[in-house]
């Protein structure tokens, strides 16, 4: 019962993922597009562990974990970025 | 140093328990990536000027799983109120935190907590947007300043 | 017993996931969508990770999956402070409510 339960959170889930990348997408500021990295990072690991409980197996967590840590890096990186910019004085 | 190593290689041989789901046919595996992670470890981060406290790490947990749950809480409902709800503003805070670990910790963490984003940051001014200016927002802040101070192991 | 707490905990993640998209479409600015997407879609990552952890076959698997948290949060914070600082540096003024 729970991997039917996983399997339809997993697809509200996608669906909503499609709504809200489509929403960011259409902007209408840059940082509004930015706001899409931001959805893969959550919304993507949650559907990952989802179909992963709803009879895709282990390895799927294993994709999880690794997506979360690449988001990870990438997170640190991106702030590490605005930290520098304004240590070097851009504004 | 001794006791640096050992504390590192025990912290690193329990995250590949739990990343192996606790099964024992790759500890050979294991037991070379618990190594090559402690030596990293030591040559990236050398034995310990910062130290994390553990009842620090424990009180941050707390506080920071607290209050996402009441900044999820809370935006949500204004989500679903719509726009009539928000009463946005930018405010402006003196931090008090030494430079270093605790300010990158503070600013990045306010995205996560209730009412506030980090916006800009100069010297000591941070900027901050808050999505209701009736909120309470200064005196989260604050709290959370606290609570990092904990965590590194200092008090405010 | 345990079977249904951990659907309940899956709809309440599912419910804050929802929750942060419709932050998104009704939002006003893109400060305000940060709000929503940061706080509103973390929150329901915590959930739903915490809902399979209580099934999971094993503690360490468990865990395992607990783990994703934090390295999800440090995304979602990392992320969020360069869009906000992007933004601000772009010139993008916050959407203020109008005086009644």
């Amino acid at each position: 019962m729970t991997s039917v339960f996983a399997l339809a959170i997993a697809l509200f889930l996608l669906v909503n993922l499609v709504v809200a990348l489509l929403a960011a997408a259409r902007g209408p500021t840059p940082a509004d597009r930015m706001l899409m990295a931001l959805l893969f990072g959550t919304t993507g690991t949650a559907v990952l562990v989802l179909l992963a409980a709803a009879g895709g197996g282990t390895p799927l967590v294993d994709v999880a974990l690794v997506l979360a840590l690449l988001a990870a890096i990438g997170g640190i990186a991106f702030a590490k970025r605005a930290w520098q910019g304004e240590e070097g004085g851009d504004a | 140093m001794i006791g640096s190593i050992v504390r590192r290689a025990l912290l690193f041989a329990g995250l590949w328990w739990v990343l192996a789901e606790g099964r024992h046919d790759g500890w050979l595996l294991g037991g070379v990536a618990v190594m090559a992670a402690t030596w990293a470890s030591l040559r990236l981060w050398p034995a310990a000027p910062m130290t994390l406290r553990f009842a620090g790490l424990l009180g941050f947990l707390h506080f920071f799983i607290v209050n996402s749950l009441r900044g999820g809480i809370q935006v949500a409902g204004m989500a679903l109120r719509g726009r009539a709800a928000l009463r946005p503003a930018l405010i402006e805070l003196t931090i008090t935190l030494p430079a270093g670990g605790e300010r990158v910790l503070l600013v990045n963490t306010l995205g996560l907590m209730p009412g506030s984003v980090g916006v800009d940051f100069h010297g000591t001014t941070l900027r901050l947007h808050v999505i209701d200016e009736r909120l309470p927002v200064i005196a989260e802040a604050r709290a959370l300043e606290t609570a990092i101070a904990g965590l590194f192991g200092r008090s405010t | 017993m345990l079977e249904w707490l951990s659907l309940a905990l899956l709809a309440v993640g599912a419910f804050f996931f929802l929750a942060g998209t419709v932050g998104l479409l009704r939002f006003p600015d893109v400060y305000c969508r940060l709000h929503a997407l940061a706080k509103a879609d973390n929150l329901g990552l915590g959930f739903i990770l915490l809902g399979l952890a209580v099934q999971a076959d094993s503690l360490a698997a468990a865990l395992k999956l607990l783990l994703i948290w934090p390295l999800v949060l440090a995304a979602s914070a990392g992320v969020g402070f360069a869009i906000a600082r992007r933004a601000h540096a772009l010139g993008i003024a916050p959407w203020r409510k109008e005086a009644e």
